[in-house]
């Protein structure tokens, strides 16, 4: 039995010997910067705090490191679980499995303990009085509450967190310097509350020090910190690129996992916003429902502001009928959807690249929406001002794409790069003089041949029309004649197929052998690099083309045209991207596109998806 | 010579369209009351935007104030879609119309929270009881035993927007009848010069599916039950000594957001504008009498607006320039060095 050196077992020299053996024996292949920490609490508790100073802390010494949080649809109670990873090699996903276990949840205490791989670190808060019973693994165990309740008898439920901080800080070495950092960084402000969570990590990392006699073989080390850089989540990254594209209208209606995009524009808005007088440069309003956020962005475009609003699928769902209205009226909007796990509410708090074939052909009848599809969080802030230009000029509702585990994550930045462009506005005129130039004024007709025609604003006495979602002619006005209609309709599948080469190119990393070529977007740019390598461990040369936009850019139909084979890798049951590559690509490149499409919720493990791709592989 | 308004316009200058509406229908004199209302106003026509949903209410603002922006939006929903631009452009005065399908039943939601919210707008609904395009359902405010031409009469309860409206805090509530020229006219003129949520419930009668006489609101149910409160005179700020001769009887006036007045000649004499419950009680005891109460029910001129609750900047959003609109590149440093210390 493997014993852990606390309490009742302290005594028993067996098992002492046999936790110094097993940890010296590791030590001496000591792994650096590489390794997966798994952190059980339950929701409510506080230990999101106390994670993000692991992760900080870490991050603090130069250790290149990414954090996932794993939460429950629920305020207080149900589990949830960190994951950090450490990597050298800067690999992001969660990884295959756990090297350090912190159990401090006596709900899934059980069922996380069965799981673990023979020789795993556990570390366990001693007072949730539940069974230790691995022999196989390092069972490391500190009466956490007991001793959080002695600094502090009513904060010790929050405070007993503080201590598998200390314990983890103690295992890998983590210095006190960059623990200090990191905690007031978390505390911003709060003195109290700095002071008595360090004096907490303290305690925990002077027990572990004192009571547990193992060596671990996993360490941290410090490497050269770029002092640029800066961990953040997504949504937020979007919300300031929003700010930086003149946002002037935010509508919302609070939904997991997009409701932290609104907030933040919200936290930002004063610093950043404001006229000079004290007035704000962009309104926000929380809509009744989904449908009212989408119409009141389909009036501020039509008023000639920048309105935006950001939901999830089940809000996109609902928002739908908006959608045709502004394709099909050619108004400028923007909407963001922060994937979740459909169909229908799913799995609120997890994540999935499922809403992609949805926003590309949102709403009755024939339409087609352009989308933008970040895959780093410097790609969020820059497709977050750079959706602006886009919806204005091609007077249309533009999508980005985001997902949860982009969007609530964090993930590193050297600091978000300025605009390199000024607004544009499309085509709008403005004046009578504008007016006068134009040979034959009218709202929906098509003078440069480009499927792009001028608007008026309200307001402007300009040559106004009744916008409708009815049929209409060159000048709006209402019409039901066939070849009116017939027009119309070639005229906006014109337009939309002009921003093709417009939009973001999609990024490619290539390869001398054509061998295969895989597609993917989004947040799969955190682990294609790790699918990547373990592919070519297997003696495959592997090219990767990462989407930023739909509709597609012709790159990525030349990247398949270069390649062997190519998969289209995504994080969604059907092969949503794959589909539409399908439905758009020459018949005779069809047969050398393959899906490979997973999704559990669960942020992408890259040994999942290069296990999929060697199997579709092989029975090719 | 042709009658000019106080901006030298003639009033051709606030028609629309040809209407494609059933002739003799109830909303089409609605539509000439706007235009009238509008006109007498002296409102620059490209300074109202004209917002409507679906039905054969929302199509009506082709045919009215065709020098005026507006939008046909889509079926319950043209209050969301007015509050976006109220938010960008606060310069605009919107003029809504809506029915009592689009605003009773699919769009109750939206009606709620604008009024919540009270938005800058007069919102009109033109309000028969029927599905007019889909040929003659019954809708939400159909009152209990009321028939329309075809089919059995309604057995549910109505929904009154105006005890509704006057129950959420609108500040400006008020019913009239398509055929009630005079009292529309100065209804619409004053909610026009009013400064948040103008709510006005028409009976428009549906002449192809429910004006016969044992529907409530056709119009010789409409004309013989029609309950009165007030006569109604407006004032404009602009000239307020004509128009209006000083009445012999007892008389209210109200003063409305752009100095115009509007001046009410009592005929029911318990009735305070001033009091929800007053208002309420007429709508009740009218509805208990299988009658419709008309005039001005319920005023309110101290509730902010959707936009001045919101700290936005003096000029209108949509005016504003890049260098206020995108932040300098200054302040992204200071972003990202906060980030990073």
């Amino acid at each position: 039995m493997v014993m852990h050196k606390t309490q009742s077992h302290r005594r028993d020299p067996a098992s002492s010997r046999f936790v110094r053996a097993l940890g010296t024996k590791r030590a001496m292949e000591k792994i650096v910067n590489d390794f997966v920490v798994n952190v059980a609490t339950a929701n409510g508790t506080g230990s999101q705090s106390s994670n993000l100073i692991i992760l900080h802390s870490m991050f603090e010494m130069g250790v290149p490191v990414s954090g996932k949080n794993l939460f429950p649809s629920n305020i207080s109670g149900l589990p949830t679980w960190f994951i950090i990873r450490a990597s050298d090699r800067g690999y992001q996903a969660p990884g295959d499995g756990t090297n350090i276990q912190i159990l401090m949840n006596k709900d899934t205490w059980i069922k996380d303990l069965e799981g673990l791989e023979p020789g795993t670190i556990v570390v366990y808060n001693e007072d949730v009085k539940m069974p230790v019973e691995r022999d196989d693994c390092v069972l490391l165990g500190m009466p956490m509450t007991k001793m959080a309740r002695k600094i502090n008898p009513k904060l010790g439920r929050l405070i007993a967190n503080m201590y598998y901080v200390g314990a983890v800080a103690h295992l890998l070495g983590i210095e006190e310097y960059a623990i200090e950092k990191a905690v007031k960084a978390q505390f911003k402000g709060k003195e109290k509350a700095v002071e008595l969570n360090i004096q907490a990590i303290s305690e925990g990392r002077e027990y572990a020090n004192e009571n547990w006699d193992f060596d671990c073989q996993f360490s941290v080390e410090s490497r050269e910190k770029d002092p640029d850089t800066f961990l953040i989540e997504g949504n937020e990254a979007i919300a300031l690129g929003s700010i930086y594209g003149g946002i002037s209208m935010l509508s919302w209606y609070p939904i997991t996992p997009s409701s932290s995009l609104a907030e933040s524009v919200i936290n930002w808005l004063p610093e950043l916003r404001s006229d000079g007088d004290g007035g704000s440069t962009c309104a926000v309003i929380q809509a009744e429902d989904e449908l009212a956020a989408a119409g009141m962005v389909l009036g501020a475009g039509w008023a000639g502001g920048r309105g935006m609003t950001c939901t999830s699928g089940p809000g996109i769902s609902l928002m739908s009928e908006f959608i045709g209205l502004f394709y099909f009226s050619e108004v400028p909007g923007v909407i963001w959807d922060v994937n979740r796990v459909g169909p229908s509410t799913g799995l609120p708090t997890r994540t999935q690249q499922g809403d992609l074939s949805m926003l590309y052909e949102a709403s009755h009848g024939d339409t087609q929406h352009i989308v933008l599809i970040p895959g780093t969080v410097d790609e969020c802030f820059e497709f977050g001002w750079r959706v602006f230009d886009y919806a204005e000029r091609f007077q249309t509702m533009v999508f980005g794409f985001n997902d949860l585990d982009l969007g609530m994550n964090r993930w590193k930045t050297s600091g978000f790069t300025y605009p390199d462009s000024p607004m544009d506005r499309g085509k709008v005129v403005r004046s009578q003089e504008e007016m006068d130039s134009m040979p034959e004024y009218g709202r929906y007709r098509d003078v440069d041949g480009d499927g792009i025609a001028y608007r008026t604003l309200p307001g402007s006495g300009l040559d106004p029309i009744l916008y409708r979602g009815t049929g209409h002619d060159e000048d709006g006005v209402y019409s039901e004649d066939p070849q009116v209609y017939h027009d119309t309709m070639a005229r906006l599948k014109r337009k939309i197929d002009g921003a093709r080469e417009q939009l973001p190119a999609p990024l490619i990393r290539e390869e001398e052998k054509k061998d295969l070529g895989i597609i993917f977007y989004g947040s799969m740019e955190n682990t294609i690099v790790e699918i990547d390598d373990m592919l070519e461990e297997s003696g495959l040369s592997v090219s990767t083309c990462r989407v930023r936009a739909l509709p597609l850019h012709s790159g990525v139909e030349d990247f398949v045209r270069r390649h062997d084979r190519t998969i289209v890798l995504e994080i969604n049951r059907d092969g949503q991207l794959f589909g539409i590559i399908r439905k758009e690509f020459p018949a005779e490149l069809i047969p050398k596109i393959h899906s490979v499409s997973y999704s559990d919720g669960m942020p992408p493990r890259a040994r999942v998806y290069s296990d999929m791709i060697l199997e579709v592989l092989e029975g090719l | 010579m042709l009658k000019l308004n106080v901006l030298e316009l003639e009033k051709s200058e606030y028609t629309g369209g040809k209407s494609s509406l059933c002739p003799g229908c109830g909303h089409d004199q609605i539509s000439n009351n706007i235009i009238q209302a509008a006109w007498e106003n002296g409102i620059q026509p490209e300074k109202i935007a004209k917002m409507s949903g679906i039905g054969c209410s929302s199509k009506t603002p082709a045919y009215f104030l065709g020098k005026s922006h507006g939008f046909n939006t889509v079926h319950g929903r043209m209050p969301s879609v007015t509050t976006g631009a109220n938010l960008v452009n606060k310069g605009l005065s919107f003029l809504a119309v809506s029915g009592d399908g689009d605003t009773a039943s699919i769009g109750i939601g939206q009606f709620v929270h604008a009024i919540r919210r009270n938005l800058d707008m007069v919102y009109i609904v033109e309000n028969n009881g029927v599905y007019g395009l889909t040929k003659g359902q019954y809708s939400a405010t159909v009152e209990k035993g009321s028939k329309k031409k075809k089919g059995v009469a309604n057995q549910q309860a109505p929904i009154d927007l105006c005890a509704m409206a006057i129950n959420l805090g609108c500040s400006f509530v008020a019913r009239s009848f398509s055929g009630s020229k005079k009292q529309l006219t100065a209804l619409i003129r004053a909610a026009m010069s009013h400064r948040g949520m103008a709510f006005i419930d028409v009976i428009s009668p549906c002449v192809t599916f429910a004006n016969n006489d044992e529907s409530y609101k056709s119009y010789n149910y409409v004309k013989a039950n029609d309950e009165v409160l007030h006569i109604l005179d407006y004032i404009p700020h602009f000239s307020p000594i004509e128009e209006v001769e000083v009445p012999e009887g007892e008389y209210q006036e109200v003063s409305l957001f752009d100095g115009s007045t509007l001046r009410l000649e009592t005929l029911a004499a318990d009735h305070d504008y001033t009091d929800a419950v007053s208002a309420l009680s007429a709508i009740h005891q009218s509805e208990k009498a299988e009658r419709h109460v008309t005039g001005l029910l319920y005023y309110d001129d101290n509730v902010p607006t959707a936009t001045d609750t919101l700290g936005l900047s003096e000029t209108p959003l949509v005016d504003l320039t890049e260098d206020l609109l995108r932040p300098n590149p200054d302040s992204l440093e200071k972003v990202n060095s906060g980030f990073r210390s």
